[in-house]
């Protein structure tokens, strides 16, 4: 589940109209969310709250062993409007699972976002300023992030520690998404890292004014896919040391008629692996994920299966009056997943390590319950269980 | 004398060397680079022995050993290794990071592990070890200087220059830390393993305090409230005694079980705010100690009896060897930085007993010095057989070093006559008199080595707890002299046999660094005194046994001073009663009364 901070993060990134899918580090999002997601450890509480849409400030304290906790604070100068209160937050925004790939948006004109104010221009570019620190470890993290244009971003991101090399790092990321394709640029203090990503997506140019068609004809029938490929590569000036992958990845669009589907295939050719996912929506409340990873100069492989599970309130009690309503009477029509109880997540790899997570909603808390489980160690079969409580207003 | 050494056995069986390295290795958190446990596949000691070169052998028994040698070593031993390293350097690289500044790469960072096999072979070793053995604290072993001169390593990735560098690079470090931090721990818990039977029934939890305990020995006087409490928590089990150290088993021969637990309950007061004081005979609070200062100096030295006496000498024993490793660490270089700390904690560990008792009577001593120093020069120098070449600055220096305040405290009364004295009193002071100094010791040593600027004696001592560090020899021997004069005490006073053998053994051994010191062979008492930080316990020793001789030309020669002594004698009868009842007096009629003692001693 995501912490409140990303939640308003991503609520940042969809006021501002970034899409943060349409980039090569998240690739291979879907299967990320289905099978490397973090199950909790210990007990952790989260006291949230988005004082002023410009303003948040979480609390978090955790007890693994040794209490622990954070605070953060966050501004933004883009008003977040979505309610960021536990008791209605949408649970498809805060927890990751399958993500439905959404028809390319054209990005907006520069001009668009001018405010002109006798004479002068007012306008300012969206900010969004974050801090937390870490106690007692002392561990500070910073963000910022602007918005340079409509089709740039800057991202800056900070850590403080002392345990770190130099006291701390920095990571400077440089984003550009015109949607056909995008760009990142990086460099990161430590070692001197430069980076570069790319992802390109096949098919038609969002970019292009889509002409109101004259003919029957001519109307384009919609696309039901996208194809993408895109490749990283790194090298650190200082280790001279470097890496790369490519990748690719093909993904049904809404108007897909069938099943949803997610398929990815990603190469390390300096290392020799290759990783393939393939993810697929079975159902309004079932996803299903599979990993492979081979390496070709080693020899290793590796195999994870993992799915994803929205459970239902079922109303027993009133479905037969439901099922006696005539077609044409009124119906009470719920809003969209007012009935989820909760989310049901497991995975499962090849050495027999298993996670389970169970997140949703009781009452006013957002709750996230999780273990990991390792058949293969008979006498420790638990390696870790946790809860985690959230309450936001 | 000879030694066996016997290699042959070392090359039979080396399965359980290999499990200890192995589990050595994997103790300390690897580099993120090496990415499964390293095993230990092979282990050869080869068939040629290290050769060592006897250096100094500071103490030798059945039970213990300590001694230096000079080691190099040639041999064809061999080593194999055998582990997985990631040869992904961005994955190592972004391991380590946090993820919240990581670029997060997509799969430029999934992993390759390669299985790695490391042969260590050619080692080229040279180096001084001290080796220090106890049946009851095992054997310890420590380098004084870093041992590896080369190596040779040879891997999977000989043919990439690179990584064969780098390899090399990064084992001869692993391999420095082995030998002069994983090495010691390791032999250590052998020998625990092989000789105590104790040992064997402690849980590994219990292995480690003990190790980290023989890395640094704590002198038992040091932390006299431990003592105290040990013995008041189990005082009767002697095993447990045993495994402690020699330390608190001598002190229950010394040391009534009464006082001890007045003693125990006293720490225990200081320790929270509870104002009971439990009434303890024949001592002086600290209190009171201003009121009755002349109390120290005069009627209240601790007796020694020879089961204290032996404490004493247990005490230094220890001092002795926690300074040898001080003088290791001093060393390697950094000297002011390290040696330091290590000098100050002797000042407070070794001594801090005896030398913290003398704080409330620094004054009268003081005086009593000085009186002496201005009649008897001669008398001094000529008994002490050392030159006399800044004789005017020593009159002011001798009343602030360490020494004499021991020796004082210890052993010497001001004057020989109140020497006898005293020898005299021992009969009939109790056997719980020593536990003064545990006392004294106990109030003080939570700030033993802080020195208050307000109180100039103990500022002026730990100006020359800091002149200790450097040879000072012409202030030094002085300071040494003046104890040597006035203390030909008591018979008791010679300590046992073997122990003078093993005093006289360690005395003649050349310390490390004295033998830098120029003066050491125009002065053949001078190099313990030049290492009087580190060798304090030896320098008593060896000035007890000047002191006996001294003792006994001066019965010789002095036929009036037996006279004098029968008269003190006689005095010396009331002399109990009159302490007593000074204390209830004060200041004013004690010091008179030393002031009328003092001056036939030095007429003698």
């Amino acid at each position: 589940m995501l912490g409140f901070m990303d939640y308003v993060q991503s609520a940042f990134y969809e006021a501002s109209h970034w899409n943060r899918d349409n980039s090569y580090g998240t690739l291979n999002a879907t299967a990320q969310a289905l099978l490397d997601y973090d199950t909790p450890r210990g007990l952790r509480l989260h006291i949230s709250s988005l004082a002023a849409p410009n303003f948040a400030t979480s609390y978090t304290v955790g007890s693994v062993g040794i209490v622990d906790g954070s605070i953060s604070y966050l501004y933004s100068s883009l008003p977040i409007l979505t309610s960021a209160k536990s008791s209605d937050i949408d649970l498809h925004h805060v927890i990751k699972g399958y993500r439905h790939l959404r028809d390319l948006r054209r990005p907006d004109e520069d001009w668009w976002w001018e405010i002109w104010h006798s004479g002068k221009r007012i306008d300012r570019r969206d900010t969004l300023l974050y801090g937390r620190i870490f106690l007692p470890r002392s561990t500070l993290e910073a963000l910022y992030l602007r918005r340079l244009s409509p089709t740039k971003q800057l991202k800056i991101c900070c850590v403080s520690d002392s345990s770190l090399n130099n006291g701390g790092t920095i990571l400077a990321l440089l984003q550009s998404d015109v949607g056909k394709y995008s760009t990142e640029y990086m460099y990161s203090t430590d070692s001197a890292l430069l980076g570069i990503r790319g992802l390109y997506n096949f098919g038609p140019d969002p970019r292009e004014n889509v002409v109101a068609p004259t003919i029957p004809e001519d109307v384009v029938e919609p696309i039901h896919g996208r194809f993408s490929a895109g490749a990283e590569l790194y090298y650190g000036i200082l280790n001279k040391s470097g890496g790369l992958s490519t990748g690719l990845r093909f993904t049904t669009l809404p108007h897909h008629t069938g099943f949803p589907y997610t398929m990815t295939l990603t190469l390390n050719p300096l290392m020799g692996n290759l990783l393939s996912t393939y993810a697929v929506k079975a159902g309004q409340n079932l996803a299903l994920c599979s990993r492979f990873h081979f390496n070709f100069y080693s020899y290793e492989s590796d195999l994870q299966l993992g799915c994803e599970l929205w459970t239902r309130r079922r109303n027993t009690d009133i479905e037969w009056a439901v099922k006696k309503l005539r077609p044409d009477w009124k119906r009470v029509t719920l809003k969209p997943d007012e009935d989820v109880t909760g989310v049901l997540k497991a995975r499962v790899d090849q050495d027999w390590r298993i996670g389970v997570l169970w997140e949703g909603r009781i009452k006013e808390l957002l709750f996230t319950l999780g273990a990991s489980l390792d058949l293969k160690r008979r006498e420790q079969i638990f390696r870790a269980i946790g809860v985690e409580l959230q309450y936001s207003s | 004398m000879a030694f066996n050494f016997n290699w042959s056995p070392l090359m039979a069986d080396t399965t359980r060397a290999r499990d200890m390295l192995t589990a050595a290795l994997n103790k300390s958190p690897k580099p993120p680079i090496i990415v499964d446990d390293i095993i230990v596949t092979e282990l050869n000691m080869g068939s040629t022995p290290p050769e060592l070169e006897i250096l100094e052998v500071g103490d030798l028994a059945e039970d213990r050993f300590r001694g230096i040698f000079k080691m190099s070593y040639t041999g064809d031993a061999f080593l194999t290794l055998k582990t997985r390293v990631q040869a992904n350097p961005l994955n190592t690289y972004l391991s380590a990071k946090p993820t919240f500044a990581s670029p997060q790469p997509l799969a430029a960072a999934s992993g390759l592990t390669i299985p790695l096999q490391i042969t260590l072979s050619d080692i080229r070793l040279s180096g001084f070890v001290i080796l220090v053995f106890s049946r009851q604290k095992g054997l310890t072993l420590v380098f004084r200087n870093d041992p590896l001169e080369s190596l040779k390593v040879s891997s999977t990735f000989d043919s990439i220059p690179f990584v064969r560098d780098y390899l090399q690079k990064e084992i001869e470090g692993q391999l420095r830390v082995l030998f002069m931090e994983d090495l010691p721990a390791i032999l250590h818990r052998l020998s625990l393993r092989l000789w105590s039977s104790e040992y064997q029934e402690m849980d590994d939890e219990k292995t480690a305090d003990s190790s980290k305990d023989n890395t640094a020995p704590i002198d038992p006087l040091a932390s006299p409230p431990q003592d105290a409490v040990d013995a008041f928590g189990n005082p009767l089990d002697e095993s447990q005694i045993s495994s402690l150290s020699l330390g608190p088993s001598e002190t229950h021969a010394s040391f009534s079980q009464k006082n001890l637990l007045r003693l125990a309950a006293l720490t225990e007061s200081h320790r929270t705010l509870s104002l009971f004081t439990p009434s303890m005979r024949e001592a002086v609070f600290r209190a009171w100690a201003g009121a009755a200062e002349r109390d120290h100096s005069g009627t209240n030295t601790p007796s020694l009896t020879l089961s204290s006496l032996s404490r004493i000498q247990s005490s230094f024993n220890n001092s002795v060897k926690s300074n040898t490793s001080s003088i290791v660490s001093g060393s390697t270089g950094n000297e002011t930085t390290s040696s330091r700390p290590t000098l100050q904690s002797f000042g407070s560990t070794g001594l801090g007993g005896g030398r913290s008792r003398t704080h409330p009577s620094r004054k009268g001593k003081n005086r009593v010095v000085n009186l002496r120093r201005d009649q008897t020069d001669n008398d001094s120098e000529s008994v002490s057989t050392e030159p006399s070449a800044d004789a005017p600055s020593i009159i002011i220096s001798d009343t602030t070093s360490i020494i004499p305040e021991k020796g004082e405290d210890f052993s010497s009364p001001p004057s020989p006559t109140t020497g006898l004295r005293f020898h005299k009193r021992n009969g009939s002071l109790d056997v719980g008199e020593p536990s003064q100094i545990l006392n004294q010791s106990t109030s003080e040593s939570a700030t033993p080595t802080t020195p208050k600027s307000a109180d100039t004696p103990k500022s002026s001592r730990s100006k020359s707890k800091a002149k200790i560090s450097t040879p000072d020899l012409s202030e030094k021997p002085k300071a040494f002299t003046t104890p040597n004069s006035k203390t030909p005490s008591t018979p008791i006073r010679y300590p046992h046999p073997t122990r003078m053998l093993r005093s006289m053994s360690l005395d003649k051994i050349p310390f490390p660094q004295s033998a830098s010191a120029t003066s050491n062979s125009r002065l053949p008492m001078s190099p313990p005194y030049t290492e009087s930080a580190s060798s304090g316990g030896i320098l008593e020793q060896a000035w007890m046994m000047k002191m006996a001789a001294e003792i006994a030309r001066k019965v010789q020669e002095g036929k009036d001073k037996e006279a004098k002594m029968e008269r003190q004698n006689a005095r010396s009868g009331n002399w109990q009663s009159r302490s007593r009842s000074n204390k209830a007096e004060g200041l004013w009629a004690r010091s008179e009364d030393d002031e009328v003692e003092a001056p036939p001693a030095y007429v003698a």
